[in-house]
Formats: C-alpha cells, structure tokens, sequence
C-alpha cells in the first residue's frame, strides 16, 4: 500500500493547477461568463446575439480580398490559402465577389501555376500541394469556365508526381502538349512507382517534408479533378494506418499524437482512396467525440483548449462518418440484378452514358483488390455527397454552434480561434465551415433545406452547404465535377 | 494548414508596419531574381537569410538554400586549397538560418525540415540540438513539430528509448499536464514492454512504478485531464492478456448433453440446460474466445469422438462481416442415422491449441493448450411424431413460469478458466494483477469522497468491473456489481452528453452480474406453459426482458441458451447475439433497433424459428446509424452474392428492401412478428411472405398455403 500512502499524501497538500488547467479556467471564465449572460437576456435580446452578422462578415472578408494589412506579410507564402479561405467564406454567406475581383483572382492564381504544373505560395514560389490544394480550391469556388480552364489538370497531375521528379529532367515538355498528356498517363506514372516513398505518403514539396497533410492535399486535388487513379493512391492507405494512434485519432506522422487537423485529412483520404474500411472506425469515432469539450467548441488534441477551427476539422470528420453508410448502400444497391434496379438508387448519374454504368456497377470491394473490376475512384467524392445525410447527431451539434456563434463571432465581422483572440480568415473559412456542416447534418438530401430546429439562432443565419471531403460549397462542386468529368 | 497568423495584429505604428512590409516586398524580389538565376553568392545568401528571418514560411526560400549548399559543397570539394572547415561552416550558417527562423515561427514546416535535411548529411555536430529542443519545449510544451524532431534527434543520435524514457519523466515533473509528454512515454514504454529490454521485465515491476507516478499527477490536481488518459493507457495494459483464451463452448466441459431427434416428449428426468433438439442430424461445437483469432481449423482444434465420423470437422467463424477473424467459431458434429445404444454416452474430446497456429488479431498466439470433454446420449428418432405439434409460439407473460430447479440439473454457468495450463510466472502476475487493482480501488475510492470528478467516476467504475472479472471465477460473482450501476447511472446525469455510453457500459455489468452465477441466473430461467410445440420441446426460456439494456453482453455465459426473451428493452444493436447458435426463439419486441442493419447477427443464426420484432423502429428513420457503431461498418458488402433469378417479380421491388432481403432470405423462419414497425405495411408482409417460404405465421395470422 506504500503507493497508494504516497499518493494519499500528495492530495492533502494544497492541489496546485497545472498549466493547462489554469489556461483552460481562463478559457472556461470567458466562455462560461459569455454563456451566463446569454442566458439571462430577454428574449428578443438573446436572438440578435445569436444571429450570424451576415453584413459584417462580408464586409471583412471581401475587404481582406482587395486591400490586406502589412501585417500579413507572414503568410505571404500562403497567398493561395488566403484566396481560398475568403472566397469560401463569402460562397458559404451565399454572396460572390464582384467580377472584376473573380478575374483578380483567376489572374493572380495563374501566375502562381508552375510552367510544370501545381501552385506556389505566390508567383515564382516553387509549387506545394497545400497551395495547389488552396488554389484548386478557390478556382472551383470562383467557378465558370475561365476559371475552371485556368487550373492545368495535367500539369497538376505532374506537380503531384513532380516531387520525385528531377525537374530540370521534365523541362522539355511542354505541359499543354498532347504527348505530354500521354506521357503523363504512361511514363510518368512507370517513374512515380518507381520513386514513390515506401511508406506511400507524398511529400510537400520537392526535397519537403512527408506527411499526412500531404497526403490529403494530393488526393484531394486529383480527385476533385477527375485524375485520381491506383498508382497515385498505391501505399497511401498503409502511410496512413500506420498514422491511427491507440487513441483512435491519426497523428501528422508515425510515432507523434493524435490531432484534429490530421484526424480529418487521414479520414477523408482514406474515404477517397476508397480504403476507410482499414480504418479503425470505432476508434476514430471514441476519439473525435471526446474532442469536443464543455464550452461546445471542439478540442485539436486531449487537453489542449478549445479552439473554433476545429468545428470543421472534428466536426467534418462526424460528417463523414454520417455518410459511409450511404457508401454501403450503394455498394448494396449495386451488387442487385443488373436491370434498371440498381440506377434507381444510384442517383442516376451518368445513367446515359454506358461505361459511368459499368463503373458504378464495380464501385463495390471497399479495400478489395480486384484488378477485374477496377473502382471508379474519382466518382466517390461525387457519390459521397449524393447520398442522403439524416442522422443523429454523435456529436453536440447545437452547443457547437452557439460556441462559434457566441464565443468566435466577432460582432464586427470576421471569427476567432476563442474569447480573447482576435479575428483572422483561416478562424472565419473554419468556423462558418464547420457551422456550415453542423447545421446540414439534419437534412435529408440537397433539396431539403434543413428545418428550423437545426440551425441555431434565426434561420437566415443558414450557411450553404459544403462538400465535406474537398470543403468547396457543394454548387461550385458540382459545376466543376461536371467540368472535369471528362478523363 | 496553420498558416494563420500567429501573432494577433498589435496597435502597431502603421508606418512602420508598412516599412517592413515593404522591406519584405524588396527582399522577395531580389531573392526570386537570385533564385531563378541560380546565383548562390554570399551575398544571395545574406538576403535569402534575412527572408526567412522575417517569413519563416516561405519554402521556396528554404530549398533555394538547399540548392545553395548542394552547389557550395560541390565547390569546395573541387577546390582543394579550401580550408578544411569549410563544410562545416557552410552547414553551421544553415543550422543558424534555421535557428533564426524558429524564432520567428517555432511552428514552420519548412524550418524544421530543413534542419532535418541539414543534419542528415551527418557531418554536423549534434551536441547543440537536445539543447536547442528544451528551449522550444520549455516555450511550448505540446509543439509536435518539437516533439517529432526530437524522435528524429534521437535515431540520429542513437540515443536509448531508456533516456527519452527518462526525458519524458523529466518534462512531466515539470509540468504532468502535458498529454505530450505522456503520450510520447505510452509510446516508448510499449516499445521497451514488448521487446522487454533489460529493466523493463518483468512488466509488472515497471507498470508499478507508471501507476505511482501518475497518481501523483491525479492527487495533485484530480481536474487536468492528462494523467487520466495516461492512467486509462496503464489500466489496459495491466488487464489486457496478449494470448488469446479459450473461455467458454458449448457443450460445456462435463456436461452431458441429451440430444433429441425429430420431436420430443416432455421427461422432467431431463436437466433442460443440456437438452438439445435437432432436426438437422448435426450439433453444433462452438468455442468462446476471449479475443477475436484466425486460424482455427482442424489441425488447431482436435475432436475425438465417435460422432466425428466425417473425417475433418471445418470451422467457421462467426462474424457478420465475413472475416476470417472471429471471437467465436463453430463447427457440427455429425451424429450417425442409426440407432445408437440407447442407454449409452458417447465421449467427446476436444483439444484447443495443442499445435500451433491460432492467433489473435494483434499477433499474439494461443499458449494455453486446453482440453475439454463432455458426453453425448441420443434418444432415439420418434419419427411418427415428426411433422406434428408445431403451434404458434406466444409471449404472453402468463404463459411464463420461474423455473425451478432440480438438483440433477448441471450448472449452466461454468468457466473454463480452470482448464486453462497456468505457469508459474503466469499465477504471480494474476496475483500482481489482482493487487493492483485493490490498491487502486482503495485509492480512487478516497479521491471520490473528497471531490465529486466524473472521469474519476468512470475509473472507479472500469477498476471495479475489472477487479470482478478478474475474480468471478473465484468468488462466483460480482462483487461491486451494485456500486458500479450506481457509478454509471450517476454518470448519466452528470454527464448527459455521453449518457449512452454510459447506459451501454451500465447494460454490461448487469448482464455480468446476472450471468455471475447460477443462483443469480435461475432467476431468470422460465419455463413455457405450452409444451405442445415441438419449437420449444424441453429447453428454458431466459428472460431478459424489461432491464433497460441497450446493448447485449456476457453471451460467452449463455451458448446454451435456445429461447430468449429480450422485449421491452432499449437495444439499439444485437451485436454478439450471432454465437448464440442453439436460439430458436428470440422476441426483440419493444426495442429501438431502428433497422434491419442492426439485425445483422440473425443471418448467422441457422436455428431461428421463431422471430419477434414488433414494436421497434423499424423504417422511421430513412439512415441508419448503426452501420458506423459497428467495428467495420462497410464490412456487409463483400458477401453478397445475389443472382439476378433470386430477384422477387411482380409489383414488389426488391431494390426497396434488400436490407430485410440479406437478413431473411437465409433464415427459416416459420413465426415472424413485425407489426408496430414503420416499414411493416401490406406491401411488405406480402413481400416477407415471398421471400421466407417457410413462414406460417405472420403477425399472428396463419398464412395460406401456397
């Protein structure tokens, strides 16, 4: 019993607060004060307090557009990022730029385009995937065919393989040349298995870092641009087994601890490698649920202080495990005769052209390897999203909204990370996103607008719906799956 | 993806704000002009330095200097007049570049890994770097980007998972808030636990002194979380066993099992536990494991008997998502179409693991050779009765009476644990396990009379229930059974977001407790008043009816049982119910299954007859939510093979309903009860109908022959 005297002893000093613990009362202060306040308004007084300031939160996004303060020379590396997360706020409020500023934009991207595909940080960087991710991104969310066009698939196809590439070796090709397209198909890809890390993972950046963003970023992009095919996503699903930690979360590396962040990226990569029945679901779920915290915001990792970001990085990971059962049912659904039967489920997409049909058919063997029936893996995304979405939440999904309401709203525009932080657009792009998630997770399918009940405070403050595997608002999405549809 | 501006907008001069900006605007250019024409000069350098020192962040900055060193190296490599520092000196400026640059941003990516690339070239000194991390840990203790680096410095370093070990005790004493610092340790100590390096075996010496540090973690301040989580960490690796157990068959070791062809009479001689009927001429041979193997299969398990005349027995998990790795096997026994010596017993032997090659899904294999026997006596056919007496099941509460036992009866509830060969070392740590949980008890008992804490609540309650499992072979039943119902449906109301994790927790331990014992158990045992049906011959009804569970457990205990009452519940799944493979009779009335998904398990179960699932909700919600709770919830979709001939015509459309498809179109069912389910309209009773031929009754109407 010696231990338990010891430990016996320790509880009688005086219990000291950690660090963490006096970081989380200050946060638990602020929350809880904001919380007590609320409750004992009146009426009228607690409806404009939840109300999402629409005007003013354009007014800072569209401004940080046009003209940004010195102060952001920091991200001046991320200039895609920050495109995208401005132009994906203001499509969630249901509002666009003006044209003149979508061409701006359009104009300014393309001079982030590498000559040999993907994009930079800004003109003349070397080209990364999570730029080409941003980029990608706020190209789709611009939309319309001069914006769309812009994008250079199969350059950035290239820029995906690129990193094991010795660019000086590519230099005489010519990225819009149709040889260069067939080259891509047949030599690039013999080179990329060739050169692909063992583990599977890919790497930022030429000679950069190797991680489970990385991976996001890659698949992402080939998928929502129609090029995601099996030597891209070989080894990938093992990268990011090897990722799960005991705790059911998945961690930026092997070895390191679980994070929301990449919980999120590992989780829909997996889903649009067509591989998340590897996962340990049941464990990812545990872990993602016990992220959310008191003051309704969700937690990056265990017992680090909430933070409003993550309403999309844990909250979408609730969002995606909402659909895998729509996957199932179609896999089911299409195992059926092969009469009229199984399009009837399906959806109907591209029921009228003969080889999607014979695709979807195949699109069975989650994880299954079988080189007869090959899976159209760039229609998942697209069939992901189709499916119904009615379920409970497994999350709390209205104390999440009135923490992003109520405690990262900037009543003057824009949101933060928590009570205290000051406003910026990476806090806005993800709490309206995972604002935007909580809100539709009721809602039967895309038709049906959710009901009053799940959208907290009035009903205009509902956001538009996003895609929650690429985070583009779902009618740019599907203008830009049908751009893109042709290989 | 954190490339948000890390420090909040001061009330800075503007001016001067833009001066920088503008400063930085300059710097850019001649650094993009110097870069895309490959000019590596000193004084490129000083400006791409000076770059990063403001943006860490900007990447294409950190490989130009990658270019820069790769190209200067070379140099001075052709050059030989160099002086012989040079390398050095050409790397050191990149380590200060770096060193610069986290100052800025101790959080960029691209800072980091150029350190990295900087030291894999493995001509620079080391020394600098575990000094360099304790001043990033010290300014931020959970920084992963510290934390991985420092795993990388380590490997370079060879330094011992022993020392880090040490670190990470070090970084906790200093602040055992941070979950890091922990979560690093949980990781370094499973590697040193399983290679059991030298300190480190026996484990229990080493979880002894985890658990004494983590309480003084949780005694300082019971309300930061880090400590529980690692506590959690500690107790799974106290209680879990890594090889796989047998704990449980049917038959049971020693029993004696009285087998009935065709249909029976009542003989009050029989003991009901052990009286089985079939029509099949098979009886099925399950094991219970306590971890879900592979490799079960004739070599693995050997049967020794008579009625093994068949040759080699196939084993067959018992998974509904058709893995080849299950917790429960079973195989069937062929019992021969003569006439048996009536008066006569006939031996089985059965031999688990005595060769290798059963492991568990984590790799471990089976170690713990066991033997189990028991004795088969079959009556004889009746078969001028066969066809005879099948009437309609009915659940009605006054058709129930308490069974009462007879002393011949045997003990429905036996554990195998006895059987199982322990050694030496095996008993010390069982007795080591079994202490430390007392002393744990103890401890958190004291801690929860003086604070009111739920995660200290949820402990207590996971120490106890371990502390019964451990010893209910012993004492034959749970102890703490009542102080954990109280723990958990404490927790339901302090914790009402997670209260349904807590109502499943609190649903196995009443299970538990129930299935403790035979005395406990019996309790629960009724006999069917009407014996003219041949369905439920001579066998017990257990009823587990109107116990709030919502979710099913303790099953290893109840393999012999045939009919089941489980109504009036709050199931939302029947996950485990598919080992059950003797039920011929099951009533899930008054449940919430909300789907025919969640009914998964009834495929497996080939003795069904009689099926209740009226009143439950069935169709009301157009998703099911049961498919992600499972373990694998896309694990259905490899086993279907459905031929388009199967496909029902007329004006049903199959398509509509293929979930109730998969689930009846392999059962036999002849009595189904759907009603009070929002699927259950004419429609779809014409549709069952269709699809399971051998249905009598539905709803309680006699169906036409057809």
């Amino acid at each position: 019993m010696s231990s338990a005297e010891s430990a016996n002893h320790n509880s009688m000093t005086a219990a000291a607060p950690t660090k963490t613990q006096q970081e989380q009362w200050v946060v638990d202060n602020q929350v809880f004060q904001i919380f007590d306040l609320f409750a004992n308004l009146p009426r009228n007084a607690k409806s404009a307090l939840v109300e999402l300031q629409r005007d003013n939160h354009l007014e800072y996004l569209t401004k940080g557009l046009k003209r940004l303060d010195p102060s952001f020379c920091v991200l001046d590396a991320n200039r895609p990022w920050l495109c995208y997360w401005i132009l994906h706020s203001i499509a969630l409020l249901g509002d666009y730029v003006e044209h003149e500023v979508e061409n701006n934009v359009v104009d300014f991207l393309s001079r982030c385009q590498d000559p040999n595909g993907g994009y930079g940080g800004g003109p003349g960087q070397l080209p990364h995937l999570a730029t080409t991710y941003a980029a990608v991104n706020a190209l789709i969310t611009v939309g319309g065919d001069r914006s769309l066009s812009s994008i250079n698939r199969w350059s950035v196809m290239f820029e995906v393989s690129h990193f094991f590439c010795n660019s000086a070796y590519w230099s005489h090709f010519e990225p819009n040349d149709m040889d260069f397209k067939i080259f891509c198909r047949e030599k690039v890809y013999m080179f990329l298995k060739r050169m692909k890390q063992p583990s599977g993972a890919f790497r930022m950046h030429d000679a950069g870092e190797i991680d489970v963003r990385a991976c996001y970023t890659a698949i992402s992009v080939a998928s929502v641009l129609n090029i995601l095919d099996d030597e891209l996503i070989q080894n990938v699903g093992d990268y990011i087994l090897s990722c799960q930690t005991y705790e059911g979360g998945i961690s930026g590396e092997p070895g390191a601890e679980a994070h929301g962040g990449y919980t999120f990226c590992g989780f829909a990569t997996m889903i649009l490698i067509n591989e998340v029945n590897r996962l340990d679901l049941a464990g990812l779920l545990d872990w993602v649920a016990f992220r959310q915290g008191r003051e309704g915001g969700f937690q990056g990792r265990t017992n680090k202080l909430v933070d409003s970001c993550y309403s999309f990085w844990q909250g979408g990971a609730f969002a995606l495990l909402q659909r895998l059962h729509a996957i199932l049912d179609e896999q089911l659904a299409n195992f059926g005769p092969q009469t009229g039967v199984a399009s009837d489920i399906s959806g109907g997409e591209g029921s009228s052209d003969g080889t999607q049909v014979d695709d979807k058919t195949c699109h069975s063997k989650l994880g299954g390897t079988n080189a007869s029936c090959p899976v159209n893996l760039n229609s998942i995304g697209y069939n992901f999203v189709k499916q119904p979405g009615e379920m409970e939440a497994l999350y709390h999904r209205w104390s999440l909204q009135q923490y992003i309401l109520l405690c990262a709203q900037d009543m003057k525009g824009g949101l933060k990370d928590k009570p205290g932080k000051h406003r910026d657009f990476y806090h806005t792009c993800y709490s309206l996103s995972g604002l935007s998630l909580s809100q539709h997770s009721w809602s039967q399918d895309e038709d049906t607008p959710p009901l009053p009940n799940a959208v907290m405070g009035p009903y205009a403050n509902l956001l538009e719906r996003t895609h929650p595997l690429f985070n583009v608002v779902l009618d740019q999405y599907y203008e830009a799956h049908e751009f893109f549809d042709t290989p | 993806m954190h490339g948000q501006p890390r420090k909040p907008p001061k009330p800075e001069d503007e001016a001067a704000s833009a001066a920088k900006a503008e400063k930085l605007r300059n710097l850019q250019s001649q650094f993009l002009c110097f870069h895309h024409n490959n000019i590596y000069s000193k004084e490129a350098l000083e400006v791409n330095a000076k770059l990063l020192e403001i943006n860490p962040e900007y990447y294409t900055a950190w490989n130009y200097r990658k270019l820069a060193v790769e190209h200067r190296l070379t140099q001075s490599e052709s050059d030989p007049d160099s002086d012989s520092d040079s390398v050095n000196s050409i790397l050191n400026v990149e380590l200060k570049v770096v060193e610069s640059a986290l100052r800025q941003n101790f959080k960029s990516y691209g800072a980091w890994h150029h350190r990295k690339w900087v030291l894999s070239k493995g001509q620079s000194s080391l020394d600098h770097e575990l000094r360099l991390l304790d001043r990033f840990q010290k300014a931020d203790s959970r920084n992963f980007h510290a934390w991985n680096y420092r795993r990388f410095v380590a490997s370079l370093l060879n330094i011992s998972e022993v020392d880090e070990l040490q670190y990470t005790t070090d970084m906790i004493n200093k602040n055992f808030s941070n979950y890091s610092a922990w979560h690093n340790r949980s990781v370094l100590l499973s590697n040193l636990l399983k290679k059991k390096a030298q300190g480190f075996f026996p484990k229990e010496k080493v979880l002894n002194e985890e658990y004494e540090l983590v309480h003084q973690a949780l005694f300082t301040d019971p309300d930061d979380q880090s400590g529980w989580f690692y506590h959690l960490w500690l107790l799974e690796q106290t209680v879990k066993a890594d090889a796989p157990l047998l704990v449980s068959s049917w038959p049971a070791h020693d029993s004696n099992l009285i087998l009935l062809g065709g249909s029976c009479l009542e003989d009050s001689a029989l003991s009901p536990f052990n009286t089985f009927h079939s029509e099949l001429g098979t009886i099925p041979l399950v094991v219970f494991f306590n971890k879900a193997v592979e490799g079960v299969n004739s070599s693995t398990i050997s049967v020794e008997s008579v009625l093994n005349t068949k040759g080699e027995l196939t084993w067959k998990p018992l998974s509904t998502n058709n893995s080849q790795t299950a917790q429960v096997w079973v195989t069937y026994l062929n019992y021969p179409d003569i006439k048996l010596h009536s008066s006569e017993f006939y031996p089985v032997e059965v031999s688990v693991g005595h060769t290798q090659g059963i492991i568990s899904s984590s790799g471990f294999h089976y170690s713990h050779p066991s033997r189990f026997a028991f004795k088969v006596f079959v009556r004889p056919f009746e078969k001028d009765l066969a066809g005879h007496g099948v009437e309609m099941v009915s659940w009605r509460e006054d058709n129930f009476l308490l069974y009462e036992s007879h002393s011949q009866d045997s003990n429905p509830i036996l554990s195998l644990d006895q059987l199982n060969i322990k050694d030496d070392h095996e008993e010390s740590s069982s007795e080591w396990r079994a202490e430390t949980i007392a002393n744990e008890i103890a401890l958190f008992r004291e801690l929860l009379s003086e604070i009111n804490c739920k995660i200290g609540k949820l402990t207590l309650a996971r120490l106890l229930i371990a502390h019964d499992t451990m010893l209910s072979p012993i004492a034959n039943k749970m102890v703490h059974s009542e102080e954990v119902i109280e723990l958990y449906s404490d927790l339901m109301k302090l914790d009402s977001p997670h209260s349904q994790y807590y109502k499943d927790e609190r649903s196995s331990v009443l299970l538990q407790q129930i299935t403790s014992n035979r005395e406990t158990l019996l309790r629960y045992c009724f006999r069917h008043g009407d014996r003219t049906s041949s369905i439920l011959g001579n066998s017990i009804c257990l009823r587990l009816n109107n116990l709030s569970l919502s979710r099913m457990g303790s099953i290893e205990k109840l393999l012999w049982v045939q009919m089941l009452d489980l109504s009036h519940n709050e199931l939302r799944s029947i996950e485990g119910l598919e080992a059950m493979q003797l039920l011929s009779c099951l009533n899930l009335s008054n449940n919430k299954l909300s789907s025919f998904t969640a009914l998964g398990p009834l495929r497996l179960l080939k003795s069904l007859k009689v099926l209740d699932i009226s009143c439950n909700e069935i169709g009301s919600h157009s998703i099911d939510t049961t498919r992600y709770l499972c373990s694998s919830p896309l694990s259905h979709a490899e086993e279907i093979d459905w031929s388009p001939d199967e496909t029902v015509t007329g004006d049903v459309n199959l398509t509509n309903y293929w979930e109730a498809f998969l689930i009846f179109k392999d059962l036999n069912l002849t009595q189904l009860d759907i009603v009070g389910n929002a699927i259950a309209d004419e429609k779809f009773k014409s549709f069952l109908a269709k699809i399971v031929p051998t249905l009598k009754w539905l709803d309680g109407q006699e169906l036409q022959l057809h």
